[in-house]
C-alpha cells in the first residue's frame, strides 16, 4: 500500500515538474532598464536670430485698424519651422546652382489625324493679343517714378564700399521680413532650376521705386511656364512686403538691392 | 495482483500525462495549412463521392503539390468513368495582389491542373479554362487561412 | 592730368559694385489665397436660367464649382465669401483691390453670366490683387445644359495661369461601381465628371465588367467583361451605349488600353497558361503579337509618344517592371527594388511611370522614372493599387480596400487621388464603392 502511494506520489512530483519546467511565466526575464538621456543646456547666443514675419503682420494689423471696416477671421501666415541650422550666405561664398542635366523626355505629340470633336464653345478674347506682347516687355521694368539721373562722378565718402553691404543683423531682418511675405506656389516642379533674380531699387523709406527680373526672356520659353509662376509670386511677396524693413541710414548703400528667391529648398525638403 | 494494480494504475497516469502534452502541441496536427498551401477539408465540394473538386496553390505559385495531384488523379479516373462530362476548370487567386496579374496567375493555375488531367488521359477537348483571377473568393477573411483557401483552382461539371 | 582720368577709372567701377544680394530661401507653402467671387447675373438672364434650368442663380453656381475644384485641388485656398465686400457686379467691372487686399487675397476671379439667343455666354476675370491689375480676360458661350463644364474650363484656364501647368479640372473619370458581399461582387461601368457630379451607369451589373480605360478622344471605353461567362476585351462606345468584342481570340483577353493615337487595342492574352502582349488594329483588324516568353506579360501602357511600352512581367520569377520598344525588341528591366511591382502606367508628361507595389505584406503607390532610377513611394496602404494619371501628369488616382477586422467585415472599396508630391491625399466621393478607375484626357481642346 505505501510503495503504490510512494510511486503515485513520485509520478505526480515528476509530471509537476515537467508543467514547471515548461510554463512560460516562471522563468525569469532580464529586466531592461532604459538607456540614460543626458540632458544639455544649448546656450543661446547673442547673434540675431531670424524672427518669422513679425514685420509683416504688424503691416496687416496697422491697414485693418486703419479701415476699421468688419472682415471675417483669416488665418495667418502659415509659418513653416525648418530644423535646418541658421545660415548666411556672405556674396563670396554663394554656390552655384548647377542645372541638372534632364533626362530623356517624351515629347507627347499633337495628333492632328484625329477626327475632331466640334468645339462646343465659342470662345472670344476679352484681351486684345496684340497687347500681350507690349504688357510682358513692360512687366521687365516696373517704375513707380521716372529716375533723376545723374551723370555725375562723385567721389564719394562711401567709395570705400565693402561687398557684404548689409550688416548680418541688418540681413537677417530683411530676409525674415521677405520669408514672411512670400507664398511660394505649392504647384512648382520639385526638380526644376527655382531660382528668380529681381533687382530693386529703392527710396530712402524702403519703399520700391523700380523692380526688374532678371533672366526675363525664360519667362516665355517653352516648358519654362512654371518661371513665370515664380516670377510672379517673388514679386508679389515684394509687392506685399512693402516698405521693406532697412536700415535707417547709409541710403547708398542698400539703394539698389537683388533678392534671389529660390524655392527649392521648401520644396525638396 | 498488486503488480497488475500497480501496472495499471501507471499506465492510466502515463496516458493522462501523454494526453497533456498532446495539448501542448494541438495546433501541429489539426493545421488546415502545410507549407502554405491549404490541406482542410472546409470549402471543398465533391464531383462524386471520394472525389474532392479542388486543388490548391501557394502564395503566388502555380505548381500541383502532391496532395494535388492525387485529387486530380480522382478525378480524370471519375472524367474517364464518365466519359459524356466536360468540365471548366476555374482558376482564383487570392486579394493579395493587383487585378490584372492575379488574372493571369488564376489562368495558370487553372492549366496546371488541366494538363496533368490531359496526362492522365482526358482529352483537351473535354476541358475548359476559366480564370477568375481575385473577383471570386470562398472566403472573405483577411488572414492567410482564408487567402490560402481562394488561392484555387476547382473542377466544374459543364454538362 | 593723366593722374586724374587713372583715378577716375578706378573710382568708376568700385562705385557701380554698390549692388547686394540677398538670397530668398524660404516662405510659406500654404495654399494660396484666392477670393472667387459669385458670378454677376441680371435678373432677365437670371429667371431665364431658372426655367431651364431648375437653378436659383446660375451665377453662383458656376462660381461654386470654380471655388470647389481649385480648392480640392490643394493648391489654393478660396476665401470665404462672407469676408467679400464688394457686390459680383461692381467686383467685374473693377475691383477695389484694396478691399480684396484687406481678407489677403492674392488672386481674385470676377465675371459675369448671361442667357443670349438661348445660349448660356460667361464671361471672367483673373485679376492679380497685389499688382492691381487683370491677368487673363475670356469668354465662353455654350449651351446652357453644358454650365458644369464652363466652371471646369474656366478652373483649367485660371489653374494654368496661376501654375504654369495645365489644368485637369474639365474632365472624366471612368471606373468600376461595386456592390454586395465580397463573396458575390456586382460590377457595373461607371461614369461621372472628377467631381464626382453627373454619374451615369454603363452597363447593368448582370455580368462582371473589370479595368475600363478610355479612348484617347474619350468617346470609347475598352474593358474586361464576363459576358456569356467568356472574359474577353470589349468596346463601347459611350454616347450610343453599344458594345462589341474586340477580335477573335480563343483564349481569355485582358487589361486592355487604347495606343496613343486611339487606333490600336492593346492587351494580354492567355493561353495555355501563358500571357503575352498582343495589339489589334480597329480599323482592319490585324493583330500582332508584341511578346513571346512563357512568363505572364500583362498591364501594358504605351508612352505618350506612341514609342515604347511599359508592362508587367513575371519572367525573372516576380512580378517587374520592364520598358520594351512599341515592337516588342529591347526589352529592358526598370524595377530592382525590394517587392513585387505591377499596374506600371506612363505619365502623360512622359518623364514618370506610376506603379504599385507590395512589400511585407504593405501596398504602395509609387513613381519612378522611365529608367527605372528615383523610385519615390507616395502612399502605403494595407491594400490599394492601380494609379491613373491625371492628363497634366500631376494628379494619381487610384483605389483603395479597407476592412473592418480579419474576418473581412466592413468590407469597402473607395477611390482616391494624390498629388505627385505627396501632398492632398483624399477620398474622392462616389454614390456606391469604387474600384479601377482611370482618368479622361482634357474634355476640351
Amino acid at each position: 500500500m505505501n510503495r503504490n502511494i510512494s510511486i503515485s506520489f513520485g509520478l505526480h512530483i515528476l509530471l509537476v515538474i515537467i508543467t514547471a519546467m515548461s510554463l512560460p511565466f516562471l522563468s525569469k526575464k532580464p529586466i531592461n532598464l532604459p538607456p540614460i538621456v543626458s540632458v544639455e543646456l544649448i546656450q543661446i547666443s547673442d547673434q540675431t536670430s531670424i524672427p518669422f514675419a513679425p514685420k509683416a503682420k504688424k503691416i496687416i494689423e496697422k491697414i485693418k485698424e486703419k479701415e476699421k471696416k468688419l472682415v471675417s477671421e483669416q488665418a495667418p501666415p502659415k509659418i513653416v519651422k525648418k530644423e535646418k541650422p541658421d545660415v548666411v550666405p556672405l556674396p563670396d561664398e554663394k554656390i552655384d546652382k548647377v542645372k541638372k542635366i534632364k533626362d530623356e523626355k517624351q515629347n507627347p505629340e499633337k495628333i492632328d489625324n484625329e477626327v475632331k470633336q466640334v468645339s462646343e464653345f465659342e470662345k472670344d478674347n476679352l484681351f486684345d493679343p496684340s497687347n500681350i506682347a507690349a504688357l510682358i516687355d513692360k512687366s521687365k521694368i516696373e517704375s513707380a517714378e521716372t529716375e533723376k539721373k545723374t551723370d555725375k562722378v562723385t567721389q564719394d565718402q562711401d567709395k570705400s564700399v565693402d561687398f557684404s553691404g548689409l550688416s548680418l543683423s541688418e540681413e537677417d531682418a530683411l530676409k525674415a521680413q521677405i520669408f514672411g511675405c512670400w507664398s511660394i506656389p505649392l504647384g512648382l516642379p520639385y526638380n526644376e532650376d527655382l531660382l528668380v533674380r529681381i533687382k530693386l531699387q529703392l527710396k530712402p523709406d524702403g519703399s520700391i521705386m523700380k523692380s526688374e527680373i532678371l533672366d526675363h526672356a525664360r519667362m516665355n520659353r517653352p516648358g519654362q511656364g512654371f518661371y513665370k509662376v515664380l516670377a510672379e509670386s517673388a514679386l508679389r511677396a515684394i509687392k506685399l512686403c512693402q516698405p521693406l524693413r532697412v536700415p535707417s541710414t547709409g541710403y547708398e548703400r542698400w539703394k539698389d538691392l537683388q533678392l534671389n528667391f529660390d524655392a527649392r529648398e521648401m520644396l525638396e525638403g | 495482483m498488486n503488480l497488475r494494480k500497480n501496472l495499471k494504475n501507471g499506465i492510466l497516469i502515463l496516458v493522462a500525462s501523454l494526453v497533456l502534452t498532446a495539448c501542448a502541441t494541438q495546433k501541429k496536427s489539426t493545421s488546415q495549412i502545410n507549407g502554405d498551401v491549404y490541406t482542410g477539408k472546409d470549402t471543398v465540394e465533391y464531383l462524386a463521392s471520394g472525389v474532392a473538386d479542388r486543388v490548391f496553390f501557394g502564395t503566388n505559385e502555380t505548381v500541383l503539390t502532391t496532395a494535388s495531384r492525387d485529387t486530380l488523379r480522382k478525378q480524370a479516373a471519375y472524367l474517364r468513368k464518365n466519359s459524356k462530362i466536360n468540365v471548366v476548370l476555374e482558376g482564383h487567386a487570392d486579394e493579395r495582389g493587383t487585378r490584372e496579374y492575379n488574372l493571369a496567375l488564376g489562368e495558370r493555375r487553372a492549366n496546371s491542373a488541366k494538363d496533368y488531367l490531359m496526362t492522365y488521359g482526358i482529352s483537351s477537348d473535354r476541358i475548359s479554362v476559366l480564370s477568375y483571377g481575385k473577383e471570386r473568393p470562398v472566403d472573405s477573411g483577411s488572414n492567410p487561412l482564408s487567402w490560402s483557401k481562394n488561392r484555387r483552382s476547382v473542377t466544374v461539371k459543364a454538362n | 592730368m593723366l593722374f586724374r582720368y587713372l583715378l577716375l577709372l578706378i573710382l568708376l567701377p568700385i562705385k557701380s559694385f554698390a549692388l547686394i544680394e540677398v538670397d530668398i530661401t524660404r516662405g510659406n507653402l500654404s495654399p494660396l489665397p484666392l477670393a472667387v467671387s459669385p458670378l454677376s447675373i441680371d435678373e432677365k438672364s437670371k429667371e431665364g436660367f431658372k426655367k431651364i434650368l431648375q437653378k436659383e442663380n446660375i451665377g453662383s453656381e458656376i462660381s461654386a464649382i470654380i471655388e470647389n475644384n481649385l480648392k480640392q485641388s490643394g493648391l489654393f485656398n478660396p476665401l470665404n465669401k462672407d469676408a467679400f465686400l464688394q457686390k459680383p457686379e461692381i467686383a467685374n467691372l473693377k475691383p477695389r483691390f484694396e478691399d480684396w487686399n484687406l481678407i489677403k487675397a492674392q488672386a481674385l476671379i470676377t465675371g459675369k453670366v448671361n442667357l443670349v439667343d438661348d445660349k448660356l455666354r460667361v464671361e471672367f476675370r483673373l485679376w492679380d490683387v497685389l499688382a492691381g491689375k487683370e491677368m487673363m480676360a475670356l469668354a465662353f458661350t455654350t449651351v446652357p445644359s453644358n454650365w458644369r463644364r464652363v466652371g471646369h474650363i474656366i478652373t483649367d484656364k485660371v489653374y494654368e495661369r496661376l501654375t504654369g501647368e495645365k489644368g485637369y479640372f474639365d474632365t472624366r473619370i471612368i471606373y468600376v461601381a461595386e456592390e454586395g458581399s465580397k463573396i458575390n461582387r456586382i460590377k457595373k461601368l461607371a461614369i461621372m465628371d472628377q467631381d464626382g457630379f453627373n454619374n451615369k451607369f454603363l452597363t447593368l451589373g448582370n455580368e462582371l465588367v473589370l479595368t475600363p480605360r478610355f479612348s484617347p478622344t474619350n468617346q470609347m471605353v475598352t474593358y474586361l467583361s464576363y459576358f456569356k461567362n467568356l472574359p474577353r476585351v470589349y468596346l463601347l462606345d459611350i454616347e450610343t451605349g453599344m458594345q462589341e468584342v474586340v477580335g477573335d481570340f480563343p483564349g481569355m483577353t485582358f487589361a486592355p488600353r487604347f495606343s496613343p493615337d486611339g487606333k490600336k487595342i492593346i492587351m494580354s492574352f492567355a493561353k495555355d497558361g501563358n500571357s503575352d502582349i498582343y495589339t489589334m488594329d480597329l480599323e482592319n483588324r490585324i493583330v500582332e503579337r508584341v511578346t513571346n516568353h512563357s512568363s505572364i506579360d500583362t498591364s501594358p501602357s504605351y508612352s505618350p509618344d506612341g514609342k515604347y511600352i511599359t508592362f508587367n512581367s513575371d519572367r525573372s520569377g516576380y512580378q517587374q517592371i520592364y520598358v520594351m520598344n512599341s515592337n516588342g525588341k529591347n526589352v529592358k528591366r526598370i524595377s530592382f527594388g525590394n517587392g513585387l511591382y505591377g499596374t506600371p502606367v506612363w505619365s502623360p508628361r512622359g518623364d514618370l511611370i506610376a506603379f504599385t507595389k507590395l512589400h511585407k505584406g504593405k501596398f504602395y503607390i509609387g513613381v519612378m522614372r522611365t529608367d527605372g532610377t528615383g523610385e519615390r513611394l507616395l502612399t502605403e496602404n494595407f491594400y490599394q493599387e492601380a494609379p491613373s494619371w491625371s492628363p497634366n501628369g500631376r494628379v494619381l488616382i487610384f483605389y483603395r480596400e479597407t476592412k473592418t477586422n480579419a474576418k473581412g467585415e466592413g468590407f469597402s472599396a473607395k477611390l482616391w487621388s494624390i498629388d505627385l508630391t505627396g501632398y492632398n491625399e483624399k477620398l474622392v466621393e462616389t454614390e456606391t464603392d469604387a474600384s479601377d478607375p482611370s482618368w479622361s484626357s482634357l474634355l476640351s481642346n
